[in-house]
């Protein structure tokens, strides 16, 4: 189900990317996203199409509406699952989910009750290979809405340069200890094809925005490569960086709990470390080059 | 026109990092955990607190759970609400978002309505966030989530508020009542104020619900009353670090690093 | 900020009826001569500090302060030795932000120090399962009512990074002196000095009223504290009848010294420098004992800055100041380092967690090669202790 203003351009990408069926609902008032309107649309598609399953993102967006729907649909909805699997004997959908701080790992199921609702965290899925030449099927279908429906207006909305650290593949991270100089990170993170993340004390110092907070109140990260600077590593930090594949920590502490949560571990001023660092990249690429 | 009426739900979590799971029955050990206040839903509580020092006005907590929350709401009566309800029953145990929005848009109902509901974004223990927008749907008002500011004209009834998105926010508004969720962390909850210690300990009217005083619908409370259901539990596995510790000069750390993780760089 | 001189001054007598109550007449004596003004180490950093006499006139008055002067202070009580009239103008600021708080006048970040306090029982925000932390795996035992005493680790030494060396350190001392203590492990509670520093009195009581019930049932009679704040507020704001003793570790270890259990036999080449910690010297008369365990440590030269004991400059941490940002370069320790650097020391040693944090945090600033240690970690590393863990 695609909703919005003007969605109709997504429908092939969602249908390359492995959709079969796209619903669109297209209507002035699903655009920009408010509850009333995308919640009427959508829990009228699913009386109608009566789905098995039904799976938002869940984005602070995707959550809004998730929960409203799953009680005007009075069924049960499983929040922000970090896995999803069928269960083989009885078919039902089965959610895994954190709690208590990412500490406890749970599955939830919805037995009885249909749709089964579930949210998935951002960059828990990685998204498909889009095949163009893959055929679908697309349905516009009439939406029926008036002001009336809209209780909650956007005055306006103001979005930052589309950062997405959940999708970063290698990501060069700052915080405390980098005492707001993020000019040599931001210089690594060029050079070597990377996004910049920060700690939350970063964030709330001002250096960088909250879109690039790594950690349990910023976004879940998973890349390839995560080089942490002057991050002490506290577990609301390390949250959003275990499931990174490889972790280097740079901290002049050597008693810094960031230690404990990573692969190659140096004990040094971040800045001494990293001015190196660049010049071997920087030389090697000059050598390419030449 | 009267001060505005503000209800703030309020949870009591165990201190996620005292949690632990049984190896052994794969349960949920929170046996000896201590408590606090959800640390959203002081925010939420600050938030309302603060628009009563603007508006006039005045503030009632809303809870579900058994009778230890009680002391956990005084803190909130000494922090400055007026008044305290909690709804406590064995009926109401093991409730999902579905039961639990339920059984708070009830409480809500039967102390009578007010101006705007104030939540937590989320719970630390279930970090759902479904709640709020699920007493919105049951109280049929508008909600909004993931607030970082608010804003009410109190005359024209309208309330501004500022929402966090995923990169940047957007500024909405609504009529009161509405219900809102605060995100963590939007504002420092003041401390504690002695002067209504006293009072609120002893004194102050915390009002104790159970489900047969308010008539409700059995169906939807409780472990029986939820759609969801906890088929298993597990500790959260931790990833195994290397570990290994560089050394030598800034120089030479780094040349042993790029060595290591030069198969992961993409020069560009 | 607006400053009440202006405008027109209103005297306000609800509030002046307050602050007399509060502060029980204390602030009466004083005949606005300014040497607190003059002695305050404010007038060192800042070109334009906080005007400590002001501060009283406008307390006699009842003119509430607004432009937050009265969070500067960090209890030194350097104006204090100086009060020709005996004001005890430390109280008086705490009584102030007593009532900064009630009016809710308080700056950010306060209220989330007493919210830790209150949920974790520490002013860090460190949860209460991990206060043993500090002992990394090396055995220190439960307190039992039948040992000598009660090692009284605090808040910072069991949660600080810089501050566990130090608890480790003493525990390291304790057992090569033979002494039989034992800690409470995951029950110590917080003394109550962030409440204090912050004038949050009544919280004070209801923690100190909770410590006390907590001591007289684990049987604590002598308790050995590493912290002079910890020391400063059993000693004189709990009560004594339960026979609490509360010592700081430097009198127990000089004690142990003077009984002989305690001897230092290998020698430690080093210049060392005592800075005198507000809370140990000013506040309680203790300048001697840590001075003697550094003297029986063969090999140490112990060297005076100017101004010692009585007249130490303070760091700067103490009056709730650490939980309050203060700019790099007006940083009252930043003088401090530059006192010890002109004596030519090795080791700038002092024995306040407080202490060590300011102090280190302006050594790295001027980048002097002097390296500051608590007591502790001199007189551990004179019997070799932790050189293996270092």
């Amino acid at each position: 189900m695609l909703l919005g203003g003007d969605v109709q351009p997504l429908a092939a990408e969602a249908i390359a990317c492995g959709a079969d069926t796209v619903i669109l609902a297209e209507h002035p008032l699903l655009e920009p996203y408010t509850t009333d309107p995308q919640t009427k649309v959508m829990a009228g598609l699913v009386l109608e199409h009566k789905p098995d399953m039904l799976l938002l993102g869940a984005t602070p967006n995707g959550r809004d509406l998730a929960g409203r729907l799953a009680v005007r649909l009075r069924t049960g909805l499983t929040a922000d699952c970090t896995d999803l699997t069928i269960d083989e004997k009885s078919g039902l959908l089965v959610g895994e989910v954190t709690g208590f701080g990412q500490g406890i790992l749970a599955t939830i199921e919805c037995p009885r009750h249909r749709p089964q609702m579930a949210t998935v965290r951002p960059g828990v899925f990685t998204r498909p290979q889009p095949d163009p030449s893959r055929q679908g099927d697309v349905r516009l279908v009439p939406v029926e809405l008036s002001e009336a429906d809209q209780r909650v207006r956007v005055l306006r909305r103001s979005t930052s340069k589309g950062v997405d650290i959940t999708q970063a593949e290698r990501l060069v991270v700052g915080g405390r200890g980098v005492q707001g100089d993020f000019a040599l990170l931001r210089k690594l993170a060029r050079l070597m094809g990377a996004d910049v993340g920060a700690s939350r004390v970063a964030v709330d110092q001002g250096w960088v925005g909250h879109d690039r907070m790594i950690g349990q109140t910023g976004s879940i990260t998973r890349p390839k490569l995560a080089i942490v600077c002057g991050v002490s590593g506290a577990t609301q930090f390390t949250v959003g960086i275990q499931d990174a594949e490889t972790v280097v920590a740079i901290n002049s502490d050597r008693e810094a709990p960031i230690f404990e949560t990573a692969d190659y571990c140096i004990v040094d001023d971040v800045f001494q470390v990293l001015a190196p660092l660049i010049d071997a990249l920087e030389r090697e690429k000059a050598g390419k080059k030449g | 026109m009267p001060g505005l009426h503000t209800i703030v739900c309020l949870k009591v979590v165990p201190k996620s990092e005292e949690v632990s799971v049984d190896p052994e029955t794969r349960t949920l050990d929170r046996g000896n955990a201590r408590s606090e206040i959800n640390g959203q839903d002081m925010n939420a509580l600050e938030a309302a607190l603060d628009l009563k020092d603007t508006y006039g006005g005045r503030i009632t907590i809303l809870s579900m759970g058994p009778p230890f929350f009680e002391p956990f709401l005084r803190l909130g009566l000494a922090m400055g609400a007026d008044a305290a309800y909690l709804m406590s029953d064995r009926a109401f145990g093991g409730a999902d978002t579905l039961a639990t929005s339920y059984t708070l848009a009830a409480g809500i109902k039967a102390i009578g309505g007010c101006d705007l509901v104030l939540c937590g974004e989320e719970s630390s223990d279930g970090a759902t966030a479904q709640v709020p927008p699920g007493i919105a749907e049951w109280l049929d008002l508008p909600q909004i989530t993931y607030v970082s500011r608010v804003q009410v004209m109190k005359k024209a009834r309208l309330l501004r508020a500022r929402r966090q998105l995923q990169s940047g926010y957007e500024m909405v508004e609504t009529l009161l009542p509405c219900v809102l969720s605060v995100k963590l962390g939007i504002n420092e909850p003041r401390f504690l104020d002695f002067q209504r210690w006293e009072w609120a300990m002893e004194e102050a009217p915390v009002t104790v619900w159970t489900a047969a005083d308010l008539g409700l619908d059995e169906g939807y409370l409780g472990l029986p009353g939820s759609p969801t259901a906890v088929s298993s539990v597990g500790a959260a596995p931790s990833a195994q670090r290397r570990g290994e510790f560089l050394s030598g000069t800034p120089q030479e750390e780094a040349q042993q690093l790029l060595e290591r993780i030069r198969p992961l760089v993409r020069l560009s | 900020m607006k400053r009440a001189t202006d405008e027109a001054i209103t005297l306000d007598d609800a509030y002046w009826e307050r602050l007399m109550a509060a502060t029980d007449g204390a602030i009466a004596p004083c005949f606005q001569c300014g040497v607190c003004t003059a002695a305050c180490p404010w007038g060192l950093l800042q070109d334009e500090p906080a005007n400590v006499r002001q501060i009283l006139r406008r307390a006699q008055l009842g003119i509430p302060e607004s432009d937050g002067a009265i969070w500067w202070c960090a209890t030194c009580r350097a104006c204090e030795v100086m009060c020709p009239r005996g004001v005890p103008i430390a109280e008086v600021m705490l009584t102030l932000r007593n009532l900064a708080w009630q009016d809710g006048a308080v700056p950010k970040g306060l209220s989330s120090v007493l919210w830790s306090l209150h949920w974790d029982g520490n002013p860090w925000r460190r949860p209460p399962s991990q206060r043993e932390a500090w002992t990394k795996g090396a055995e220190v035992k439960p307190f039992e009512p039948t040992d000598e005493i009660l090692y009284y680790v605090g808040c910072t030494p069991s949660y600080d990074n810089r501050s566990q060396k130090v608890a480790r350190a003493l525990a390291g001392v304790l057992n090569a002196a033979g002494v039989s203590f034992g800690t409470l492990g995951e029950r110590e509670p917080c003394c109550g000095d962030a409440a204090y520093g912050l004038g949050q009195h009544d919280y004070l009581r209801q923690i100190i009223a909770a410590n006390v019930k907590l001591f007289a049932e684990a049987g604590v009679g002598t308790l050995v504290a590493v912290s002079p704040h910890c020391y400063d507020m059993f000693l004189n704001h709990y009560p004594r009848e339960n026979g609490l003793q509360p010592l700081h570790y430097t009198q127990y270890l000089a004690q142990l010294i003077d009984e002989e259990r305690l001897r230092f036999q290998e020698p430690l080449e080093a210049k060392v420098t005592f800075h005198d910690a507000c809370y140990l010297g000013r506040r309680n008369d203790v300048y001697d004992p840590p001075r003697q365990v550094l003297a029986a440590i063969p090999g140490v030269t112990l060297v005076e800055m100017p101004r010692n004991r009585e007249d130490a400059l303070c760091c700067g941490g103490g009056g709730g100041r650490m939980w309050m940002e203060t700019a790099a370069e007006e940083r009252f320790a930043n003088l401090r380092v530059a006192d010890a650097a002109e004596t030519g020391a090795d080791i700038l040693a002092t024995a306040c967690p407080h202490c060590i944090a300011c102090l280190e945090d302006s050594l790295k600033l001027a980048g002097s090669p002097m390296r500051v240690m608590d007591v502790a970690e001199v007189a551990a590393a004179a019997l070799g202790i932790g050189r293996s863990a270092q």
